[in-house]
């Protein structure tokens, strides 16, 4: 098992690395770069001074060069300073924003995987029954829903019309710091951004299930007199579980990544709208720090995925 | 038992959820709350004014430059400056400094200004006023209260790049050298101004929060906090505004008509000092006859797409500039006319020059109603022959194609863009004089319009303020006459502010100003 990990982990640093490289490399490919991001075209500078704030920033040096200072520094723990917000260390944003995505996230994700699951579990037990055919209907609204739509749509209801919930934003501006003030905000835009996840473990489950209820072992445990809700809890659900794992692993790798729709219409400051922004501007060494934490994120919950599996599933082994 | 837990911790749950509803985030203290750094005159998380471009609304509440636009725009007044003085050859300006303090409690001296101007000549600060400050040949400072500044030759522009020169303190940051400067953290965690208000706090990328400064020069501010809160997305700071959370922000003309006729909003519209043009890359021998350019505009209903498009919210430009003032009498209205664009087109002999073939129009305006815009617009042009494909990228891509170094024209044979045209006229000079043509300045469509040149040089020259106007009338005149650009108009800018506001004053200037807003009598009834 340890070397199993461990080997997991040193081909994922290489990864990261070869990550950082394409990232540096597509950036440069990319029309523009920050100067040319930083002002605005109404308000023209001249060229001169243009030029001059492009070598204050070093990036007029070679190309292979900034790659080898960012990545030198980067080793270091130094992920440099942004280059539009030129007094925020990158990591100081990148840490401030990593706790509030993974709040959102992981919120959003724990109601989905609840409501998801459940949903599931009873669409497969009362399969072509009404209950079935409704909870299908609506994880079929939920998965074809645009996120931003839903969410246009939630803050409009909630926020603007029944005014029962925040607008946007983490807290209240300017009041002291209470976990109720948090929830209140964290409610509309979690709630808001499980529904598409929480339909696509819904249909998961609910075939997986299917599957599962018709299997032998099921079949053996009705006619041994166990009670239906035991069959269904402890015999079929848990068999039933894998694929739906497989998809909450994948959900969650990219879950760092924020959810761009959601944080843009809520202000929510996460990683995602960090980085559409970042790319708007060219704001390299938030692009390559933010690529970099994402990319690891990804990597290290690929192998707790792959670990869960063994707890799953004894019968899957570690070669 | 099981049935029990589960029982409990749903009813946990539901209490915690229930709880929620009802906790208060009422505020014991007055506060204005807004979306000061929505929209094109914001920027958000800058709290360098040596660096800034723009967001001069926000840090105008804790911070003042020595004079000021007034709140329309019309005149430059003193602000840390109680007054000043040009001597008549327009080399020397002297400002009599007003009493003021900073937020620490230190006095406000002449010592401050001449420590602020050495930091915004110095560009490793991260300042963007090197060059345009850089016509200041002395800073002398007589006694505490008095600044001379010798300039080494006249300058139209010089007081309006002061505006957006903040004062800083020379006492809280002569000991940080001026390359670690742009990045201090003391920008955004206690900056130190003489407004009226102080920085208390920022939280990144939600909201900067300021307190009343109760010793401020001009009376203690009615409202104990102003909130600056920062959206992503301008739906989202709509949405707040109506939901009561906030009492301004900045709307998109598109948004405007919702606020039409609700008792619970005020509308304030202003210009935008944005001279939007369909510009000729004069690199290419498309556009060198000036049939073709008038065609162009004789070709696009501009009247119609203001009026449908806009809302009426935009005023035709025939030349750089739409204020009266710097606008002649009988200049050529370019009336829409498809008939008289195709009769100039045919003179021209448009089938041997170019045809049908698509032309590429470049533009960073990513708006619906740039779009509709542009679709109205290369409607219009096909129906006299001229096929134009327009080209949407972002603003850095933009500025990378018409500023590539070696040029490559045919990358944009056509541009619509925008250029600041005011309060100062003269910010049009950087865009069309032939002296700007890139690395010296912004004129990327390589302008060479000798009589043009001329006029503009003739009207930054101009050292008497009255004769002033008559010059950039000129410009007007030979803008109209030669078209460099297809002018099409200057469009309204818009912010909604709440009725519960009063003595709010807010104007949609390039760049978010400065101008005098007086935000220390801005009141809100609750």
């Amino acid at each position: 098992m340890f070397r199993y990990v461990s080997r997991r982990l040193l081909i994922g640093l290489g990864m990261l690395v070869a990550l950082t490289v394409l990232t540096f490399i597509l950036l440069q490919l990319t029309p523009g770069d920050p100067i040319d991001a930083y002002v605005d075209p109404n308000v023209s500078m001249s060229q001169a001074e243009l030029d001059a704030l492009r070598a204050r920033l070093g990036l007029d040096r070679a190309l292979p060069m900034q790659y080898l200072a960012w990545l030198g520094q980067a080793i270091q723990g130094n992920l440099g300073y942004s280059l539009q917000r030129q007094s925020e260390p990158v990591l100081g944003l990148i840490v401030a924003r990593l706790g509030p995505t993974l709040l959102l996230m992981g919120t959003g994700l724990a109601v989905a995987i609840v409501v998801g699951i459940s949903a599931g579990i009873i669409s497969a037990v009362r399969s072509n029954t009404a209950a079935d055919y409704s909870l299908s209907v609506v994880a079929l609204l939920g998965i074809s829903s645009p996120a931003f739509l839903t969410a246009l749509l939630g803050l409009y209801v909630f926020s603007v019309r029944l005014k029962w919930l925040p607008s946007g934003g983490m807290l209240t501006p300017a009041a002291s710091f209470s976990v109720a003030d948090l929830v209140q905000h964290l409610i509309l835009p979690a709630v808001l951004l499980s529904i598409g996840h929480a339909a696509m473990i819904m249909r998961y489950m609910r075939s997986s299930l299917l599957e599962v209820l018709n299997q032998d072992y099921v079949r053996t445990a009705r006619a041994k007199g166990v009670r239906e809700f035991w069959v269904i809890t402890k015999h079929a659900v848990r068999n039933a579980l894998l694929p739906v794992v497989t998809l909450i692993g994948s959900t969650i790798g990219l879950a760092i990544g924020g959810a761009i729709f959601i944080e843009s219409v809520f202000n929510w400051p996460g990683m995602g709208l960090l980085l559409v922004n970042a790319v708007e501007v060219r704001d390299y060494p938030v692009i390559m720090a933010a690529t970099l934490v994402v990319g690891a994120f990804v990597i290290v919950v690929n192998i707790l995925t792959d670990l869960t599996y063994l707890v799953i599933d004894p019968r899957i082994k570690v070669s | 038992m099981k049935f029990d837990k589960t029982v409990k911790a749903f009813a946990i749950v539901a209490a915690l959820l229930g709880a929620t509803t009802l906790a208060s985030s009422a505020q014991d203290v007055s506060a204005i709350s807004g979306g000061f750094d929505v929209g094109p005159g914001g920027f958000q998380g800058n709290f360098n004014p040596l660096a800034a471009t723009s967001g001069f609304t926000w840090l105008s509440n804790y911070l003042e430059p020595l004079v000021i636009y007034d709140a329309k725009l019309e005149s430059i007044v003193g602000a840390l400056a109680s007054s000043y003085t040009v001597s008549p050859d327009q080399l020397t300006y002297t400002f009599n400094l007003a009493d003021a303090a900073w937020h620490d409690g230190e006095a406000f001296t002449s010592a401050d200004v001449k420590f602020t101007l050495g930091l915004a000549q110095n560009d490793k600060t991260g300042s963007v006023f090197a060059a345009r400050l850089g016509s200041i040949a002395a800073i002398d400072t007589p006694d505490d209260k008095t600044v001379v500044i010798t300039l080494s030759a006249p300058s139209a522009g010089f007081l309006d790049a002061l505006t957006k020169v903040m004062q800083l303190p020379e006492h809280a940051l002569t000991s940080v050298p001026a390359e670690e400067l742009a990045k201090s953290a003391w920008w955004s965690t206690t900056p130190i101004g003489t407004g009226p208000f102080k920085f208390v706090k920022y939280e990144t990328d939600q909201y900067v929060e300021l307190a009343a400064n109760p010793d401020y020069r001009l009376g203690k501010p009615a409202v104990d906090q102003l909130i600056n809160r920062y959206f992503e997305n301008p739906a989202a700071a709509i949405s707040a505004l109506r939901a009561g959370e906030i009492q301004f922000t900045y709307v998109d003309s598109n948004d405007v008509a919702t606020f039409a006729g609700d008792a619970a909003f005020q509308v304030i519209e202003g210009q935008s000092y944005v001279t939007n043009y369909i510009g000729f890359n004069n690199e290419l021998d498309l556009w060198k006859d000036v049939r073709v350019r008038q065609a162009i505009m004789h070709a696009i209903n501009r009247d119609a797409i203001i009026e449908s498009l806009y809302g009426g919210a935009a005023r035709p430009a025939n030349c750089g500039y739409v204020s009266e003032q710097l606008v002649p009498e009988g200049i050529n209205p370019y009336g829409y006319d498809p008939e008289k664009a195709r009769q100039l087109l045919a003179e021209a002999g448009w089938d041997q020059i170019n045809g049908d073939k698509p032309i590429t129009i470049l533009t960073y305006y990513g708006t619906p109603l740039a779009a509709n815009v542009l679709a109205a617009i290369q409607a219009m042009l096909a129906e006299v022959g001229v096929n134009i494909v327009p080209r949407v990228v972002d603003t850095p891509a933009y500025n990378a194609i018409v500023y590539a170094d070696p040029l490559k024209p045919e990358e944009f044979p056509l541009v619509y863009a925008g250029l600041q045209n005011g309060p100062e006229p003269s910010n049009i000079n950087i865009g069309l004089n032939e002296a700007q043509i890139p690395p010296a300045g912004s004129n990327f469509l390589h302008v060479r319009t000798p009589e043009l040149t001329a006029a503009l040089d003739a009207a930054m020259a101009e050292l008497d303020p009255a004769a002033r106007n008559g010059k950039y009338a000129e410009v007007c005149r030979v803008m109209n006459e030669t078209l460099p650009w297809g002018t099409m108009w200057v469009a309204s800018r818009y912010g909604v502010a709440s009725s519960s506001l009063t003595d709010f004053v807010w104007t949609p200037a390039p760049a978010g100003g400065p101008f005098a807003a007086h935000p220390e009598a801005w009141k809100i009834s609750k």
